[in-house]
């Protein structure tokens, strides 16, 4: 089905319902979609529609794939190159520089810290790459490189919060719920909107909450082992007839009720038990790794039995390929307060090669050009060392909320290029900065959707996901 | 050229609209709406915001003279701008703006026309008006069985043609009336009970439905016995913790447990005993302001506490309170105003009149309190304590006994040994005695004459001890001059002590991400007249870093870095000392000044110390015994007594390192047991209150002027007589002349029963918000509520709100929908009959186990964990563990489920349950494949089913009749034969392959004994019930 057509903007809210992947199956609705009986959402029941505009233009990426790098990698390690902090080493910075930031943990008189690693010209664009990334070396020429980004927050629970939900307090929407609730679903067997590799996260539940919008475009966290969807496997002894038998005795009882009853919702509930039931056999196959090749596995470097970031790259491959429209893929512990060096090193060691392969992989598949791959933690860390004998902490960095690296890919985005410079202390943006709302302005803008028209009503006004900021990176466009 | 184009245009078209009808426009249902949603936001009360200095939102303003021309013309649309733009083609004059998004119909402009034209009268918006008590229609047709809400109701239903629905069946009724008021389903006994008490034939035989009438009587006791229920307050609870954004942890990335416990315990309490909603109100927002505010008075102020508590190591403490404090003015404004405070934190309001200022204003009232952990008083824990004691003294008498012994004493004669081990521990007092009394010191506690910081409020108190309260920072200094008893000083001793106004008893003010009650001295600097004072070294009486073996020591506090210091982690409601010895006896000067800085990547400063002096040559060392001893110490032992004696020796046993480990238990025992607490508001000492100001775009950074305590001056009064603080302001909140809380508790209430409110925006009276569906009855509802009267007797009373409501015909009504309600009432707005929705998350979970038999009835207490399945609260920092409660706690009611908010219970989550972060008015209503597969699959459910299961096969009956018992128990009324058929061919269509050994028994009914083959088939079939849509309907 086209994603157009089933988009909501021009549907009723009830039709609406019926799109979005995990929501309700259209056709038992049958000739109910003009019913007017709502379900009480908690915005008035017809703002939902008339208050989202239709796209102006047609999106050049029909799903995101969203690698989060939680903790924060040092863009001084991996992407921004500071010959300067090394002459400086030790040194601390002139308190010009500084201004009154407040920091975490460290003073702002703390000592300069010198990249711990080399970096070379990489590429026919020539951007500057760490030795730390040999994979990502070879792929610069697919990816735009933005070293200018700030954000608002120093704190990892807000400043993730931020970037997900563009707000630093839990309880508003995230991206891909936006992003469902703009475009709706092209998938009925599998949620629209999935979460991988979801633990031990600072802003926890709420990074992939629906916040105020309807519940059902909540990302739906795949755990990290077991069944990946929660309850999707039967239960012990209850094998594919039971099931099926029980789902027929369970839809023929609310056949029953609905004819006596008459109420248009027990044909949604029926829908919804139809669903179930396809989710529950589509399932397994999505996680059967059986049909990717031994190539497949090499160019990710991972072994399909083991959960792992690369494997999760894979299975977020996977999903897009499947109609999924956001998947969010975290990797945890960039946290680098002490021995930054090393905690690169690791962090590099397992999400480098992968994240270069997903974009090989789509490009290979022809679906980079309509899938948007956006690679990037919640803040910068200081170009100041952190030192503490109380926490037993020493070469680490602090967080760093005034500039950053992130890189895109695909969708909607031109490669090759690098956007935004920073001082020579890597501690200010000195050309073009770009805020976390201007991303998420973006990656709208990438999906087709014009982040100053998707709004939602609610608490009194029109919200949306850039609040009253954000401006479309128009650079980077493809 | 289109000037005259215009002028022909707008006469066509008033000519048109005068010719179609001319019925009067009515502002507030016609009018203001539009004008609200597509003019204020540039035309409104926002001055910051507002385009060409015209607004609109004032009738006066509006027809207000503008270089010769004027927005509105009264009687003459030709003449008014307002007309000629929103008619206009130039995409430069036209209004609304091309590009702002929002675009007026043609009917739109065409009741503008007629608004205009018929007078451009304004009305005061409906909800700002107080409600009078309307009079009821037909009000001589009240009877039992018919009250006002019915009359109401029908008077608009006849005005609309529309004819109300039959009354439901009897047990859908009974079943309807369980889960609204109580929250459960009836037993089938229950629900023939009263099904035999309800039913009143008055002619023909039963078998005629529509020959059975209700028993009015009888109803009416149904009524009141599950309104006296315990299970009432469970069930009522649970929306009112949605407003409270009610969670058991503290939310962001640490999330750490709270103990909020007895908060929520109060809500349930409260509601059961009914209290009066004004008096509900007060409590919560003051109650630790009334006069000898009660344990209870002071728990009910928890409501505000429900805030989060960003722990993450680094944050800004006072930012994450000051979005605390903007959660607090958004959620009194959508708890019992009906307003979106919030939407005038940032800038005045777009829609409703809220200042920016008026903001701030609200928020000064409930931004004067300190936030500490309420200790409750249990007298269990009284006669516990009492215990403990008699059980150290007990101890402590035994303990010479375990002196330790040398082996070659093992041969020896037990009294020979007593004898040994007597004249051994003797000796060794001895020497304590004397090793102590020399190293005894003459100390000389100093007075500050000034103390002063950077933030906290440093007062000094009669022992001469500092107390600092307030706020408290990641970096504070403290500021201490003394004028005298110092001259001659070798050494300056810092006493960190304990005192219950503390976190966790103190010595320190920690209160987040660190232990409660720590401390972290970071440096200790001291100058005379000016010259700074050299310290020649430090030490402690103990010390330990909260960050496992990493150095901290008194010393460190000496060495010029703030990263390093002192603290005394795991020792919390203790006293502990350091000494600072000088390199040379001060001099005698006039002032000498001690400056302390505290803190680390959380605000770690000291609540209550004291400093002393001493002039004993060569300096002193820090000794960890109480004051009373030093003092015992001084004396010779002539001058001793046998308590004194025995006060000493009891003192050095504790303290010898030989006897370590069993005087450490003794000091456990004498340490007073943790009693509960409960998160609370206090109001701040006079002396120290906490300013307001109003904050620039709502950035915590931007502060601007001070702002007073202010109500909104578009609503009531603020009475002269009422305080101006946080009592003032509950009073204001549940005074007569408010027009809007009254409006918005019945509203909400209304909601619980009808799925939606009479206004459906619940959280939303004001301009943005939708009007009412039936003006008159909320009116009525509100006045009846707020002052009482025939219908609700005591005023302000919930339980009576809810018997009117129950009672009416326009509650029992059946839910069938027919083609007739689709088309003429689709979203049932007329009440031309009862809704059908979803159950609540708790409220399914808890009809099920019920249902199964497995429900507790046991009331409050701690939170618990019902069955999950793993891998779901990992998803939180620190990847915590859920840890399924054993025994009777897995099956409590939902309302007691631990409420994690970085990961909520799933299955709460998948039913819409909230997260805690927010107030939330109304829930949303999904219906998703991921609800069918919770049912289906998940442990809890499954474990129900297989207790269910259980029962049935141990009533023994027939397949027929354990199908009827097991619908029965989930849905209430009988099954119909063709369900009973589908049923049934389920059972032998299962046990057949449970025999031909297809499925598994074992694994299916999870038993091992030998009839589990017919448990498995019985857990099939209730598992399947339960998933029913009836069975998670309010029918």
């Amino acid at each position: 089905m086209n994603a157009r057509q089933l988009s909501p903007l021009r549907a009723t809210r009830r039709h609406f319902f019926g799109d979005c992947g995990i929501g309700l199956g259209k056709i038992a609705l049958g000739g109910l979609l003009t019913s007017k009986l709502n379900r009480s959402a908690r915005s008035a029941p017809d703002r939902v529609t008339t208050n989202v505009q239709p796209a102006h233009f047609p999106g050049k990426a029909k799903r995101v794939i969203h690698l989060f790098m939680a903790g924060a990698p040092s863009q001084l390690e991996l992407f921004d190159e500071k010959p300067t902090l090394s002459k400086l080493e030790g040194k601390p910075l002139p308190p010009s520089v500084i201004g009154d930031q407040r920091y975490a943990f460290i003073q702002p008189s703390a000592g300069v810290l010198g990249p711990r690693f080399g970096f070379q010209r990489q590429g026919n664009s020539g951007e500057n790459i760490s030795d730390v990334l040999p994979h990502l070396a070879k792929i610069v020429d697919e990816i735009t490189l933005i070293r200018s980004v700030h954000t608002d927050q120093f704190n990892h629970a807000p400043a993730q919060l931020f970037i997900n939900t563009g707000f630093g307090q839990p309880g508003r929407p995230s991206l891909g719920s936006w992003a469902l609730y703009g475009l709706g679903s092209e998938t009925h067997n599998l949620p629209s909107f999935v979460v991988l590799r979801a633990d031990g996260l600072s802003g926890g539940s709420s990074l992939w909450s629906s916040g105020f919008l309807p519940t059902l475009y909540s990302g739906v966290r795949f755990r990290s082992q077991g069944d990946p969807i929660l309850n999707v496997g039967s239960p012990a002894g209850v094998d594919t007839q039971l099931q099926q038998d029980t789902f027929s005795l369970i839809n023929g009882l609310n056949k029953q009720r609905l004819a006596s009853v008459g109420d248009p919702e027990i044909a949604t509930r029926i829908a919804s038990f139809e669903m179930a039931a396809r989710l529950q056999s589509s399932a397994p196959e999505l996680m059967d790794f059986g049909s990717e090749t031994r190539d497949t596995f090499s160019l990710y470097g991972c072994d399909p039995a083991k959960p792992s970031f690369a494997r999760s790259c894979l299975l977020a491959r996977r999903l897009i390929e499947r109609g999924v429209r956001f998947v969010n893929v975290y990797q945890n512990g960039w946290d680098a307060h002490s021995n930054v060096e090393g905690n690169v090193r690791n962090n590099c060691k397992a999400t480098d090669q992968a994240s270069a392969a997903l974009i090989l992989d789509l490009k290979r598949r022809g679906l980079l050009d309509e899938t948007l791959v956006i690679w990037g933690g919640e803040f910068g860390r200081t170009p100041m060392v952190e030192t503490n004998p109380a926490l037993g902490r020493s070469l680490g960095r602090d967080h760093h909320p005034q500039a950053y690296t992130m890189w895109m890919a695909g969708g909607g985005i031109r490669a090759g290029m690098s956007l935004g410079q920073t001082d020579e202390f890597g501690f200010h943006i000195v050309e073009r900065p770009v805020h976390v709302h201007d991303i998420q302005a973006t990656i709208l803008h990438c999906l087709g959707l014009n982040h100053e028209r998707l709004t939602f009503h609610q608490a009194g006004r029109d919200f949306r996901l850039t609040d009253v900021h954000g401006h479309v990176i128009k650079e980077i466009l493809a | 050229m289109r000037r005259v184009t215009f002028t022909a245009m707008v006469t066509i078209l008033c000519h048109v609209s005068a010719s179609i009808a001319e019925e009067p426009i009515d502002f507030s249902r016609d009018i203001r709406p539009i004008l609200s949603d597509r003019c204020f936001s540039c035309h409104g009360p926002d001055d910051k915001a507002r385009q060409a200095e015209l607004r609109l939102d004032r009738r006066d303003d509006a027809l207000a003279d503008r270089d010769g021309t004027s927005a509105v013309v009264p009687g003459s649309p030709q003449k008014s701008e307002l007309v000629r733009r929103i008619l206009s083609r130039d995409p430069d004059e036209r209004m609304p703006p091309p590009d702002s998004n929002r675009v007026l119909a043609e009917d739109e402009r065409q009741l503008l026309i007629r608004w205009i034209r018929q007078g451009a009268e304004y009305t005061r918006h409906w909800a700002f008006v107080p409600p009078v008590r309307p009079a009821i229609p037909n009000a001589g047709r009240v009877e039992l069985g018919v009250n006002p809400i019915d009359l109401f109701v029908w008077q608009r239903q006849e005005r609309e043609g529309l004819v109300a629905s039959p009354p439901a069946e009897l047990y859908t009724l009974i079943r309807r009336v369980y889960l609204d008021l109580i929250g459960l389903p009836p037993t089938p006994e229950e629900a023939d009970e009263w099904y035999a008490r309800l039913v009143q034939i008055t002619s023909g035989p039963v078998e005629t439905a529509d020959k059975v009438y209700l028993n009015e009587d009888e109803w009416q006791k149904l009524v009141d016995t599950l309104l006296s229920s315990k299970h009432y307050g469970a069930r009522w609870a649970r929306r009112w913790l949605d407003l409270a954004r009610y969670a058991d942890t503290n939310g962001y990335e640490k999330d750490r447990d709270r103990s909020m416990w007895p908060y929520r315990d109060w809500v349930v309490n409260t509601l059961n005993a009914d209290m009066p909603f004004d008096q509900f109100t007060i409590e919560q927002l003051a109650g630790d302001m009334l006069p000898d505010a009660t344990i209870s008075q002071r728990i009910a102020t928890g409501f505000h506490r429900n805030t989060m508590l960003n722990e993450e190591g680094g944050i800004d403490p006072l930012e994450f309170r000051f979005y605390a404090m903007t959660d607090r003015v958004a959620t009194t404004g959508t708890t019992w105003l009906g307003l979106t405070l919030g939407c005038a934190q940032c800038h005045s309001h777009k829609y409703d009149p809220v200042s920016h200022t008026e903001y701030y204003g609200f928020m000064a009232f409930l931004n004067n309190a300190d936030e500490p952990d309420l200790e409750i008083p249990n007298p269990d824990a009284e006669a516990q304590r009492a215990g403990n004691l008699a059980e150290a003294d007990k101890l402590l008498k035994l303990l010479p006994r375990q002196w330790p012994a040398p082996k070659d004493w093992n041969e020896l004669e037990p009294d020979e040994l007593a004898f040994r081990r007597g004249f051994a521990v003797g000796l060794a007092f001895a020497d304590w005695l004397a090793t102590e009394r020399k190293r005894l010191v003459k100390w000389q506690t100093l007075r500050p004459v000034e103390a002063t910081s950077n933030l906290p409020l440093l007062t000094v108190e009669d022992d001469n001890a500092v107390f600092a309260s307030g706020d408290s920072t990641k970096h504070d200094v403290y500021s201490l001059t003394f004028d005298r008893g110092f001259a001659g000083a070798t050494a300056i001793r810092l006493e960190a002590l304990p005192d219950p106004r503390l976190p966790a008893r103190g010595p320190g003010m920690t209160f987040y991400e660190g232990r409660k009650g720590d401390f972290y001295l970071t440096e200790f600097k001291l100058t005379a007249d000016g010259q700074p004072v050299r310290i020649r070294h430090a030490t402690h009486s103990y010390a330990k870093n909260q960050f496992g073996s990493n150095p901290v020591s008194a010393q460190l506090a000496l060495d010029g870095d703030v990263q390093t210091g002192w603290s005394t982690n795991g020792r919390n409601g203790e006293r502990h000392v350091a000494v600072f010895v000088l390199a040379e006896p001060l001099p005698t000067a006039e002032r000498l000044e001690l400056r302390m800085d505290f803190g680390r990547h959380f605000s770690s400063s000291l609540g209550r110390f004291r400093l002393s002096a001493t002039t004993q040559a060569g300096g002193a060392e820090a000794r960890d015994l109480p004051a009373d001893v030093d003092a015992l110490l001084t004396l010779t032992e002539e001058q001793l007594t046998d308590a004194d004696r025995t006060k000493l020796r009891n003192e050095f046993l504790l303290l010898a390192p030989e006897l370590a480990k069993p005087a450490a238990r003794i000091r456990a025992l004498q340490r007073p047991p943790a009693l509960t607490t409960s998160l609370v508001m206090q109001e701040r000492a006079p002396e120290n209150p906490r300013l307001t100001y109003r904050h620039h775009r709502g950035e915590f950074l931007q502060t601007r002027e001070r702002v007073a305590q202010l109500t909104p001056e578009t609503l009531h009064e603020f009475a002269q007589d009422l305080p101006r603080n946080r009592l003032g302001l509950a009073r204001w909140v549940v005074s007569p002349e408010n027009p809007l809380t009254a409006r918005v508790v019945v509203n909400r209430h209304w909601a619980a029963f009808f799925g939606k409110g009479l206004v459906r925006t619940l959280e939303d009276f004001g301009l943005q918000g939708e009007s009412p569906s039936h003006p008159q009855l909320i009116d009525w509802l509100a006045v009846e509520f707020r002052d009482g009267g025939e219908f609700i007797k005591a005023s302000w009373s919930l339980k009576q709100l809810h018997r009117l409501i129950v009672t009416s015909a326009v509650y029992r009504q059946s839910s069938r929908v027919t083609t007739e309600h689709l088309q003429r009432d689709p979203e049932n707005r007329l009440l031309s009959r009862s809704p059908r929705f979803r159950l609540e998350a708790e409220i399914i979970r808890d009809a099920s186990l019920h249902a199964a038999g497995v429900l507790s009835s046991r009331m409050g207490g701690p939170p618990v964990r019902p069955l999950q399945s793993d891998g779901i609260t990992e998803a939180a920092f620190g990847r915590p563990k859920w840890k399924t409660s054993t025994g009777e706690d897995r099956y409590r009611r939902s309302l007691y489920t631990y409420q994690k908010r970085t990961a909520p219970f799933a299955m709460f989550t998948t039913f819409d349950g909230p997260t805690g972060e927010a107030c939330i008015a109304r829930r949303d209503v999904s219906n998703t494949a991921l609800q069918a597969l919770t049912l289906l699959n998940d442990v809890m459910f499954i474990d129900a089913a297989r207790q269910f299961g259980r029962r049935l096969v141990e009533a023994n009956g027939s397949d027929d009749e354990l199908v009827r018992d097991s619908f029965r128990r989930i849905l209430t009324r009988p099954p119909l034969p063709d369900e009973l058929k589908l049923l049934t061919q389920f059972v032998k269509a299962q046990r057949r392959r449970i025999a031909t050994g297809e499925l598994d028994a074992k694994a299916i009914s999870g038993s091992e004994t030998d009839d589990n083959k017919e448990h498995a088939v019985w857990t099939l079939v209730t598992r399947a019930l339960m998933s029913v849509d009836e069975a998670m309907t309010r029918n």
